[in-house]
């Protein structure tokens, strides 16, 4: 692994700004999944499907606890058993306890965040289980022991040949840099796992109030399979993934797919509404859904509420250019890009314990253009700012400098002084290095470390304006 | 208080904040008036099942749409033998027969829309596989090896090239999901313009909630099982079929 | 927002100058100066005026932000509720964001709901400067003409905050003589977000050094942007870097003035030697 994602901030940064691999690899497949969005959204009203989209998402957010409720009525009715988790602890639990129910040793998993939000794939190994990813991807970088560095393409950090790398190692293939052929291995490895397994886990993209449905979409089947083959499945799922009606679910599913990967629909939308009754051949005789709060009460709470309207689709990513240098393990958190960089602080029981997200951030909007519900990512990342300010979480040279910034920017006179003394003792420092400034000292050597700067201006504009304006009045 | 309440006395409250940024208290649903149909097929039924030939082969999969249900069954048997041929042909061994290339993963007749189809399957040699029970580890192992299943839709959406397939009863999963390659037989009665259009009939009818909880399982199926996963190349079949391929018929007479 | 339709043509203007073009680049205030007086508007200049405050917006500091945010409201807000003044322009996308979006947030969170109004007030008649000669004026051209290739850089706040694209994008396609190249992911973010630039100067840095490279592809003389923060920037790196081409704010552009690689069309081809390597100051 390139970036150490358990590294201090600054460490994680330079480390992935320092691996060309990375960059590669990123901003290619960043580039491919935004232009798929782009024309996909051009195909439709696209407009028209995020206003909708929003407005389903704040009537739910209105209306949270009650259509919560009306959820969990209608799994129980479905046969479904429905658990409550407070936070990492009890959510580990509560699954580790069905796996103990049911004597399980092998689980299948298909790719979710909400899993590796509680880091279930570390607890069920503890407590003796073996856990197997399912997603392509996910599998590669649980062979490879990294978290994934996307929300909806996990392995997005890795070219090719690490690929490839990682298949040998781990897996005895022949060298091979042919995708099919390490798909192929990839599936008849895996089906042997899905045949075995006593439990499948997944996460939700959204559930159905209305009818008590748990959907999740994949396009390579592992969400059918980990919902199907086993005995027991279990679904883990973020208390905010919910909408209305059937018709608000094909709505969301609309727009997620289009503004994930470009598609009009994945190609499996996998709808569970509860266990196979008597008399059908399959289906998991137990369905368990865990809703999971860790923090999302709190950040509702806190005036984050509308970025709990994201559907997870990973647009914001896709589009970041922040995001297209660094890559998701830079973050440091199970969340990154633009919206990782919201909600991490917003839901830890602490916003300072990530205080550097919100300023990992150009605010330059893209993220917002690109996010099917318009979150307001740039604003919320302005709040967390204040809100880290106000928290007394800035370093002290900052908090001075902005101080006497304003002080001074509050009186004509210092303003005019300051200007007249930076422009002599700026071109005085430029005339010494030939025009430009090529070093200043810290904390603006950040700026210097990699571009120059000009120096001030030898007339201002204003002086420029007086000198005019006094010849006008003589002539 | 038990965590459930706990989560949502914490929500009500939160909502009960007079100047709580977000959301407003003016936020309506999206009514069903409002709500818009995403994508849109024109024309009639035949034009319509063009229009899902050319959308399902856009996401690889392939295609053919037949006047009759006479000529569905022949072009069904067809396709399950041409499968046969190429399962063997790839096989390095290729003249050794193995039975298991004519099995066939199947919904139970009546659930297939084509009068007589497992009859004249079973004239042609292949072997029918329907399980009652997966769970049984036999039956379990049995299905493991078959290349080819054959299912029926609930509906199929032109827009998109989509097919819903439910479960439930005798209608397996695992049989448009464990198979290679998935024949999927799509009669002209269970084709919608779009996706929006089936909900809407369903719901009109006073059906759509209760099929969604009746069917335990539905998926909604766009092409082949895909990644991109190794750095964007496309590789099909991953987990799901490999190969799926849709027969559509006339079965409305227009 | 809602932007205030002016019943007759407005007369008088009131420059917002900002304080980086006020002290780092006169030539951009003075260039916009002239093309308003041009086109027949009285400019006036509030030599009271400093800096909106978006640094300390930017940084998370809300209190010294609503600070200077009062007094541009009190230099600006009696000129436009006397009627001395129809409109305020500023070259700039970004502080004009600043004024006309972020002032009315930072008031209504302090709950002054005078401010938030007057805030409102102001951002009816405050325009960046090409929207203003476009969408106000009416203009089409400036009538300008240089020789050169210019690729058009869309500023973050001027292009997603404000919604001004076009308008900058007509009145350079009307400069006689200057050859428009598209520059590839052109709407990608330079890098610079202001504290950004200093706090995470790694990855700022990487951003410029991509919008160089799409500088350097497109061919183009001249990058051509409506903010001299983002300008610092990309000529930043540009200049680092060793790559022969410079970002240039529009209203030097539409006002004819030369300075960076663009020449007047009488010009012959000049040697590379004789590109200015300086920008800032250049006249
Ligand atoms: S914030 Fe918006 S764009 Fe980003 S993942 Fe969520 S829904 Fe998608």
């Amino acid at each position: 692994m390139q970036v150490d994602i358990h590294a201090p901030y600054k460490d994680r940064i330079r480390q992935a700004l320092g691996d060309p691999n990375l960059r590669v690899a990123v901003s290619k497949a960043t580039d491919r999944m935004d232009n798929a969005r782009n024309a996909s959204m051009d195909e439709i009203e696209g407009e028209r499907l995020r206003s909708q989209l929003r407005q389903m998402k704040q009537n739910v957010l209105r209306n949270w606890p009650d259509y919560l409720q009306e959820l969990e009525t209608n799994l129980r009715q479905n046969g479904c058993v429905v658990h409550w988790a407070e936070g990492i602890e009890d959510a580990q639990a509560i699954v580790k306890d069905i796996a103990l129910q049911n004597s399980a040793k092998l689980v299948v998993k298909a790719k979710s965040m909400a899993t590796e939000e509680i880091h279930l794939n570390h607890a069920m190994e503890e407590a003796g289980l073996r856990v197997v990813e399912t997603d392509l991807g996910e599998y590669i970088i649980q062979l490879a022991d990294e978290p994934p560095s996307h929300i909806v393409a996990p392995v997005i950090h890795k070219r090719m040949e690490e690929i490839a790398e990682v298949f040998q190692e781990k897996l005895d293939m022949p060298v091979t840099r042919d995708p099919t052929k390490m798909t192929s291995l990839a599936r008849a490895r895996l089906r042997k796992e899905f045949f075995a397994a006593d439990i499948g886990i997944s996460g939700c993209n959204f559930a159905i109030a209305e009818t008590g449905t748990i959907c999740i979409v994949t396009n390579e089947g592992n969400g059918r399979m980990v919902s199907s083959m086993p005995r027991v499945y279990v679904a883990v799922m973020g208390i905010e993934k919910l909408v209305p009606t059937v018709e608000d679910a094909f709505l969301q599913l609309q727009a997620l797919c289009r503004s994930a990967t470009g598609q009009q629909f994945t190609v499996y939308c996998s709808m569970t509404s509860g266990p196979r009754r008597k008399g059908d051949v399959d289906g998991p005789e137990q369905v368990h859904v865990v809703l999971l709060d860790n923090g999302r009460t709190r950040m509702f709470a806190r005036g984050y509420g509308e970025a709990l309207m994201c559907i997870r689709c990973g647009a914001c990513l896709n589009a970041c250019p922040v995001y297209q240098e660094i890559g998701g393990h830079a973050y440091g958190s199970t969340y990154n890009g633009p919206i990782g960089a919201v909600i991490t602080p917003a839901l830890a029981p602490e916003i300072t314990q990530f205080k550097e997200l919100p300023h990992a951030t150009s605010l330059c909007g893209a993220c917002r253009e690109a996010c099917p519900v318009k979150i307001d990512l740039p604003r919320l990342l302005l709040d967390l700012r204040s809100d880290l300010v106000q928290q007394g979480a800035s370093p002290t040279t900052e908090a001075l400098g902005i101080k006497s910034y304003s002080a001074l920017m509050s009186s004509r006179r210092m303003y005019e002084s300051l200007g007249k003394l930076a422009s002599i003792g700026s071109n005085v420092y430029a005339g010494m290095s030939g025009g430009n400034i090529k070093f200043m000292p810290p904390p603006l050597n950040g700026w210097t470390a990699y571009r120059d700067f000009a120096p001030f201006a030898r007339k201002s504009f204003r002086d420029w304006w007086k000198e005019r304006s006094k010849k006008r009045q003589r002539a | 208080m038990s965590t459930r309440d706990n989560i949502l006395a914490s929500l009500r409250e939160t909502l009960r904040q007079p100047d709580l940024p977000f959301p407003l208290l003016d936020s309506p649903p999206l009514t069903q008036a409002e709500r818009m149909t995403v994508t849109s097929a024109s024309g009639g039924l035949w034009a319509q099942a063009e229009r899902f030939a050319q959308e399902i082969a856009a996401v690889k999969g392939t295609c053919e749409l037949l006047e009759t249900e006479t000529e569905a069954r022949l072009a069904i048997v067809s396709r399950l033998q041409i499968w046969v041929e190429e399962e063997q042909a790839a096989r390095k061994t290729a003249d050794a027969e193995r039975a298991e290339d004519w099995d066939v993963l199947c919904w139970p007749p009546a659930q297939l829309h084509v009068e007589g189809l497992t009859h004249i399957l079973k004239e042609t040699g292949f072997k029918l596989i329907e399980p009652t029970d997966l769970h049984d580890p036999e039956q379990r192992e049995r299905i493991r090896p078959v290349r080819a299943g054959v299912t029926s839709v609930e509906a199929a959406f032109a827009s998109t090239g989509s097919f819903v397939v439910g479960a439930g009863g005798a209608n397996a999963r695992a049989a448009s999901l464990t198979p290679f390659r998935h024949l999927v037989v799509v009669p002209f009665s269970r084709l919608f313009a779009t996706a929006e259009d089936w909900l809407a009939e369903m719901r009109y009818a006073g059906g759509l909630d209760a099929y969604i909880r009746r069917s335990r399982n539905i998926s909604i199926v766009t092409g082949p099982s895909k990644s991109a996963d190794l750095e964007g190349n496309l590789t099909l079949g991953v987990h799901g079929p490999k190969v799926v391929h849709a027969i559509l018929f006339d079965d409305v007479q227009e | 927002m809602h932007k205030a339709t002016f019943e007759r043509r407005p007369e008088r203007v009131a420059l917002f100058v900002t304080c980086m073009v006020d002290m780092l680049y006169p030539n951009v205030g003075i260039a916009a100066c002239e093309l308003l007086e041009k086109n027949g508007i009285q400019v006036s200049f509030p030599e009271e005026q400093t800096c909106c405050g978006q640094p300390a917006f930017n940084a998370g500091y809300r209190n010294e932000a609503r600070k200077l945010a009062r007094r541009f409201i009190s230099i600006f807000g009696p000129l436009v509720d006397s009627g001395e003044i129809d409109a305020i322009v500023a070259p700039s996308g970004s502080c004009a964001t600043m004024t006309s979006h972020f002032y009315e947030v930072i008031f209504q969170e302090s709950n002054e709901p005078d401010l938030t109004i007057q805030a409102q007030r102001l951002a009816a008649v405050t325009f960046e400067l090409t929207e203003f000669l476009v969408d106000v004026l009416g203009l089409v051209s400036t009538g300008a003409q240089l020789q050169g290739k210019a690729a058009y850089h869309p500023c973050c706040h001027l292009y997603r905050e404000l919604g001004v694209d076009e308008q900058p994008r007509k009145l350079l396609a009307g400069v006689e003589g200057l050859e428009l190249v598209e520059l590839p992911h052109a709407d990608d973010c330079c890098g610079f977000g202001g504290l950004f630039a200093i706090k995470n100067s790694g990855i700022s840095a990487a951003m410029g050094r991509a919008k160089a490279r799409y500088a350097q592809q497109s061919g183009a003389d001249a990058v051509v942007l409506c903010d001299v923060s983002c300008m610092t920037h990309i000529n930043g790196i540009l200049s680092r870097e060793g790559v022969d081409c410079r970002a240039q704010h529009i209203a030097e552009i539409l006002n004819d003035q030369c300075g960076s690689n663009l020449r007047p069309p009488t010009d012959p081809t000049p040697t590379p030697a004789d590109h200015p390597r300086r920008w800032g100051d250049v006249a």
